[in-house]
């Protein structure tokens, strides 16, 4: 490293000394000290936040300390290895993509609060990477790192390998986020960025679904040896490496840990390097603001009428079914809610025939999911509601928007449904049944349209536009889940017929019978979205000041 | 309850040759409005007649009662008495015959920012029950008229403060409105934006529908408006041909100020300690 550093920005150690002949001022600990006073002075004031931290940080310690405890019963497993290098991984992992879903976490990892303070990059890398390790989350992925090495290390080599192993680990981890925040600062600090934040949200919800069927299939289908060809290449693949090469320094293979010893540092170093360039590439560049103002206008769109959209109804059906269909495309809370739909509604179904547990019935699922985004339609459009009351004078159009509205759901959830049902038709090898299951799915998606309807002119409530977990402004949560746990009641109610017929055949015995369970199912599920529209119109057109203050909180 | 100075109607002004406002029929007539929030009186019985043609402002302090009061002519929120006509038609018993006549830029309420500018004005104009060739004609001038063009593409919610109430004053005009109500219009707008605003909005007028604005800029209004209205603390506290308003006073600033009772106060000798003849 250079001993080029910079003049010191902090006169107050050493009084009096004419700053430009300063010497090079260690940064790293001014550096570690801020992120502590951030912390501290984060704190200050604030009882719930003092409490909110303090919880946090006894749950992940808990978690932490258990998980290393865990960790270290396996040591001596046959499969102790396996474990440990794919969690190194996943680690990694999560480290990597934390800071794209999470920004503003960390002050210190603004770069654009530095610049005009005259730090040369390298200490001012150094001092970054140090003051990284202060946190909740380093103490964590330490935690974990310990209980690793030790479920692996075995001899002198192996402990030997595991006291390098740790810190490389961990800076490894923090180094990707850091580095990948850095890359990412113009786009984490734009509107992009936040609208990447809240989709966050879908990333949990689904990835949590997918976790879930991985794991019960692992747990299923032989366990940990089926993931050994996997943990064969990530234990080359740093940090992870730095696991690899405890163990395999534990077994003996000393030139194998040396290369993934070479592998590691090589990795962190360029990690570094990289960081660097875009650090200093950022402090010398403008921000993004002021980019995006000067830059010449945005990309060219079709506009309004052509391509596809020309296919829709004229006047307000089409109008409205356009908004709509660009808003789940375009507005991150509502692609967020209808991604989790549509993943969730595949996932159950498709996954549960995979392992064998199918039922073509289970296709309904999907249905469902997205039945709920007919919920609080007019939550949907924040305060820009006013817009549309100011186009509603009677209960036709009060209707007519409903009913827009539920076409474009339906234009995406019919054929989403037909697909699925098929899907998981083909998986478990019933064709029989499919019939009865497509209408008994179409039958709930237009109970739930009716609900949906219903729900959104009596139970409107705001849906705040920040933060990927608040989908309800505070004080009328218990509006929502009355809405749709209601709803959802209701729904099940209103297309009990077509289950009721769909049992009672299947009781009977008269398969041969099923099929007309799907254009019942159809028609029924058509007269009950439609009524439900009916019912709901005049509300709308009779409350439109309410439901404008109901969805324009927070 | 009723307010000291309510001069409705407005007797012919500084402006001879206009024809006389007093002939003409109210654009919008308010009776008695109300309006309470728990224990706030927002608007606290307003009786207003407000001429047809006519630029007017409805100006007062922060706090005023003025949003509220758009709000409630508008028929965005219900009020808890009184009655609003506009053309002669009530707001909240024939909304159907209001809602095509009156324009409306609100203040502190979103527009459906993804969408870019033109589907913005495409959506709405269809929404108004245009039909769709006339809408995109209209959105293509509106957008050209607005210095808008270039940006026409681009979201809603990536537009500077100026963009986005231009673009919502499209919005607004597109059905071409007889009345046209704007909260707070030039509210941080830069002066090239809002040069064009105020161009668009004295054609408007010029060809004989009305603006209803509020704001507190006082030099806006004076510079601006034939009529106003002046409302503090939820009342009308004077209303007229602006000539009238302003009476003997210098200024609308200094009339307005005498007006809502804050013409006398003065920062006065409190802060002699503040400036650099003073003791540190």
């Amino acid at each position: 490293m250079s001993a080029a550093s910079a003049p010191a920005p902090t006169a107050g150690r050493a009084p009096a000394a004419a700053p430009a002949a300063a010497p090079a001022v260690n940064l790293t600990p001014v550096f570690v000290r801020l992120k502590l006073s951030l912390i501290r002075n984060g704190l200050k004031g604030s009882s719930k936040r003092k409490a909110a931290y303090f919880t946090s940080l006894a749950l992940s310690l808990a978690v932490a300390c258990l998980a290393m405890l865990g960790l270290a019963v396996l040591h001596g497993n046959a499969h102790a290895g396996t474990v440990v290098v794919l969690l190194a991984a996943i680690l990694a992992l999560g480290w990597t993509f934390m800071p794209l879903f999470f920004p503003s976490g960390d002050e210190t990892l603004d770069p654009s609060r530095l610049v005009m303070l005259p730090l040369r990059p390298r200490p001012l890398v150094r001092a970054l990477l140090a003051s990284s390790l202060v946190g909740i989350g380093p103490l964590f992925t330490l935690c974990l790192a310990v209980g690793s090495v030790v479920a692996v290390a075995r001899g002198a080599a192996g402990i030997a390998a595991a006291v390098v192993a740790v810190p490389l680990l961990v800076l490894g981890c923090v180094a990707l986020a850091r580095s990948v925040a850095t890359a990412n600062v113009r786009l984490l600090s734009s509107r992009k960025g936040r609208d990447l934040a809240v989709l966050s949200g879908l990333v949990i919800a689904v990835g949590a679904q997918l976790a879930n069927f991985a794991s019960q299939r692992l747990f299923q289908a032989g366990g940990l040896a089926r993931l050994e060809p996997a943990e064969a290449v990530v234990r080359w693949l740093p940090p992870a490496s730095a696991v690899g090469m405890v163990d395999s320094a534990s077994e003996g293979a000393y030139g194998v840990a040396a290369g993934q010893l070479a592998v590691t540092v090589l990795a962190l170093a360029l990690l570094l390097w990289f960081w660097e360039r875009s650090l200093t590439s950022l402090m010398v560049t403008p921000d993004g603001s002021t980019i995006a103002a000067a830059g010449p206008a945005g990309k060219r769109e079709s506009a309004g009428g052509t391509g596809a959209w020309g296919f829709l109804p004229a006047g307000r059906t089409g109008a409205v079914m356009q908004r709509t269909l660009r808003y789940v495309v375009r507005d991150p809370k509502t692609k967020s809610a209808w991604v989790t739909a549509l993943a969730v509604g595949v996932i159950v179904p498709v996954f549960n025939a995979l392992q064998g547990t199918g039922s073509l019935y289970l296709a309904c699922f999907g249905a469902g999911m997205l039945g709920i985004q007919m919920y609080n339609q007019f939550g949907q459009d924040t305060s820009a509601f006013w817009m549309v009351a100011q186009t509603i004078s009677t209960p036709r159009d009060a209707f007519e928007e409903l009913r827009a509205r539920a076409y474009a759901l339906a234009l995406v959830t019919v054929p989403y449904t037909v697909v699925l049902t098929t899907v998981t038709g083909l998986l478990v090898h019933d064709w029989s049944g499919y019939p009865a299951a497509l209408g008994v799915a179409l039958a709930l998606l237009g109970s739930m349209l009716c609900t949906g309807a219903l729900a959104s002119a009596r139970f409107p409530y705001s849906i705040p536009t920040d933060g990927a977990f608040k989908n309800v402004a505070p004080g009328q949560a218990g509006l929502a889940w009355a809405g749709i746990f209601g709803g959802m009641l209701a729904s099940a109610l209103i297309c009990s017929p077509v289950i009721a017929l769909t049992i009672f055949l299947n009781v009977t015995d008269q398969q041969s019978l099923t099929w007309i369970v799907l254009p019942l199912g159809a028609a029924w599920g058509t007269f009950a979205a439609w009524a439900g529209l009916r019912i709901a119109a005049p509300r709308v057109a009779r409350t439109l000041p309410e439901i404008l203050v109901a969805v324009s909180k927070g | 309850m009723p307010d000291q100075a309510v001069a409705t109607g407005g007797a012919d002004g500084r402006d001879g040759a206009r024809s006389a406002p007093s002939t003409r029929r109210a654009a919008v007539r308010v009776e008695g409005l109300w309006k309470r929030f728990g224990e706030q009186v927002a608007v606290a019985g307003i009786d207003l007649e407000l001429p047809a043609g006519q630029f007017i402002g409805l100006v007062g302090p922060n706090g005023a009662g003025k949003t509220t009061t758009l709000s409630m002519v508008t028929g965005l929120l219900r009020p808890d008495m009184g009655r609003v006509l506009v053309a002669g038609h009530d707001v909240w018993s024939d909304p159907v015959e209001v809602k095509s006549r009156i324009g409306v830029l609100p203040e502190g309420l979103r527009l459906f920012e993804r969408l870019s500018g033109r589907e913005l004005l495409g959506y709405m104009g269809r929404l108004r029950g245009l039909p769709g060739e006339e809408t995109d004609k209209r959105a293509t001038q509106l957008l050209d008229v607005l210095d808008l063009a270039g940006s026409q593409h681009k979201l809603v919610v990536d537009y500077s403060t100026g963009m986005r109430k231009k673009i919502g004053l499209a919005a607004a005009l597109l059905h071409n409105p007889e009345v046209l109500f704007l909260d707070e219009p030039f509210e941080g707008v830069d002066p090239v934006s809002a040069q064009t605003i105020r161009g668009v909005l004295e054609r408007y007028t010029a060809s004989g529908a009305t603006v209803v604005f509020s704001s507190h800029v006082m030099e806006l209004v004076e510079s601006l408006c034939d009529w106003v209205a002046v409302m503090a603390a939820g009342r009308i506290r004077a209303a007229g041909p602006l000539a009238d308003v302003r009476g003997d006073a210098p200024s609308l600033q200094a009339a307005f100020l005498e007006l809502v009772g804050a013409g006398g106060r003065d920062a006065g000798d409190s802060l002699d300690w503040l400036g650099g003849q003073a003791a540190r």
